[in-house]
């Protein structure tokens, strides 16, 4: 009875030293994460996969409900502008037909010239199409969550686009969910090259919905208005897809305006270019972008 | 018996809420609602919840709560995994020793609260982050949020005292 009355006493000092700590404990814990996922080892990505499907579908089953709500907001915000926008759309269907026209024939030029000099063609692409569940663009990471993942044979470092350009590349993958880092994110390091000069650099996000266009040469002759678009440098993304344009060349600070409304995404492409070795390789060295120094 | 047993559930229920409502909340902010000139900016709806909660029912809404909301949304989040933890453990431990200044004070006062210990929060998450990738997150992208999240806070004030004062009236 007086042994049962001291481990009592015991366990009450414990609990009270654990209430007293607690706070202590915690905050250690949320340092530990912290340590832990900057190691990027494989355990963490994959605990971290398996939490998204599980949180991910409970913020699913609130999108088609809030998307009524904000469609309905959207609808009467947009009948405004509705005829200055077809006006709009009119010029430029008029201006597209004539450049698909002018890529028609080149198209044709293009694949004559290949016969001639006995050019092997870079394998096809295959892509899934996903639709966006969560966005995060806040001032600590610019992400998103899609609904496709391994059962779609989604992997991770794969090179997602939207309808105007690249929109980021695929940083971890759960059985039906994809975590997508956009190219705007802090953790983002995308070699690009400018359409006009060819003068290449890296497109560094950093949280703000401008990303830097850095590492380019001081002789550099840069344009307010150029197209930039991937260099194909490190091989994990392909050459020439459209990024954005530059808005400004202030010194050491070349910034990019994304061609996709990222805030606007609704459905994503996720492209297969068949360059699984060389993402494994870049994975190892770091050039995925993730912050290793 | 089996009125004491759903009387439990009932009450047990109840104490359960405002975490419930908190992580509806939070999954809330995150649906991406494709609203023009909203830029992708969410509120910070986990410390609005904890703010509000531990001022109004700190007897329901204790550390545990805090850290549970503070995970989901690590887990939701891309930012660094126990970053979301941080800052909200920091405005725990704000609010808690200072709420007795807020307490029964009218609503301006509660929201001038909440955004001097955002503020010190936000400020701590930054730092943290910005060490976590040994460069400073850009200022300006921090403060915008962290005003948009004290511009919303009154609206948000009204659901979470909907759920206060209609659904845990008995309790209350």
């Amino acid at each position: 009875m007086k042994r049962r009355k001291v481990l009592f006493i015991h366990l009450s000092n414990i609990r009270l030293l654990a209430k007293k700590f607690a706070i202590v404990i915690l905050f250690l814990s949320a340092f530990v994460f912290m340590l832990i996922n900057k190691t990027d080892t494989v355990i963490i990505e994959k605990t971290s996969s398996v939490a998204t499907d599980v949180v991910s579908p409970l913020v699913d089953v609130l999108v088609i409900p809030a998307r009524v709500v904000a469609g309905i907001y959207d609808y009467f915000r947009d009948l405004k502008q509705v005829y200055k926008e077809n006006q709009k759309l009119r010029d430029e269907n008029r201006r597209l037909v004539m450049v698909s026209s002018r890529a028609r024939a080149l198209e044709i030029e293009n694949k004559l010239l290949s016969g001639l000099l006995n050019y092997t063609p870079p394998a096809e692409a295959t892509f899934v199409t996903a639709r966006v569940i969560a966005e995060e663009g806040d001032a600590f990471s610019h992400s998103l969550i899609a609904y496709t993942g391994l059962s779609n044979k989604v992997k991770k470092g794969q090179v997602v686009l939207s309808d105007s350009g690249v929109v980021g590349r695929i940083e971890q993958v759960g059985k039906m969910y994809s975590k997508i880092i956009l190219i705007t994110d802090i953790n983002s390091k995308i070699p690009v090259m400018v359409e006009r000069t060819r003068v290449r650099g890296i497109l560094s996000g950093d949280n703000t919905s401008v990303p830097k266009m850095i590492f380019i040469p001081l002789e550099a002759s840069l344009t307010v208005g150029d197209r930039v678009v991937t260099s194909g440098v490190a091989g994990v993304f392909p050459p020439g897809l459209p990024i954005g344009k530059i808005v400004s060349t202030e010194k050491n600070n070349v910034k990019i305006k994304t061609f996709s409304n990222l805030d606007r995404l609704e459905y994503v492409k996720i492209v297969d270019y068949g360059l699984d070795d060389v993402m494994e390789h870049a994975e190892q060295d770091g050039v995925l972008g993730k912050q290793d120094e | 018996m089996s009125d004491d047993w759903s009387e439990n559930l009932t009450l047990y229920f109840q104490r359960m809420l405002p975490l419930f409502s908190s992580l509806l909340l939070v999954f809330l902010s995150y649906v991406p609602l494709n609203i023009a000139g909203m830029g992708g900016i969410r509120p910070a709806m986990g410390m609005i919840c904890v703010y509000f909660w531990l001022i109004h029912r700190p007897d329901v809404f204790n550390l545990g709560s805090v850290y549970f909301l503070g995970l989901i949304e690590d887990i939701i989040s891309s930012a660094p995994f126990g970053s979301n933890v941080f800052a909200l453990l920091v405005l725990y431990v704000l609010v808690s020793n200072l709420s007795r200044f807020f307490n029964g004070k009218p609503f301006v006062v509660m929201w001038y609260g909440f955004a001097l210990l955002a503020l010190i929060a936000f400020f701590s998450r930054w730092l943290l982050v910005s060490v976590y990738y040994s460069q400073f997150i850009p200022l300006p992208s921090v403060l915008f949020c962290y005003l948009f999240s004290v511009a919303v806070y009154p609206f948000l004030s009204l659901v979470n005292a909907f759920v206060q004062n209609a659904l845990m009236k008995d309790e209350g």
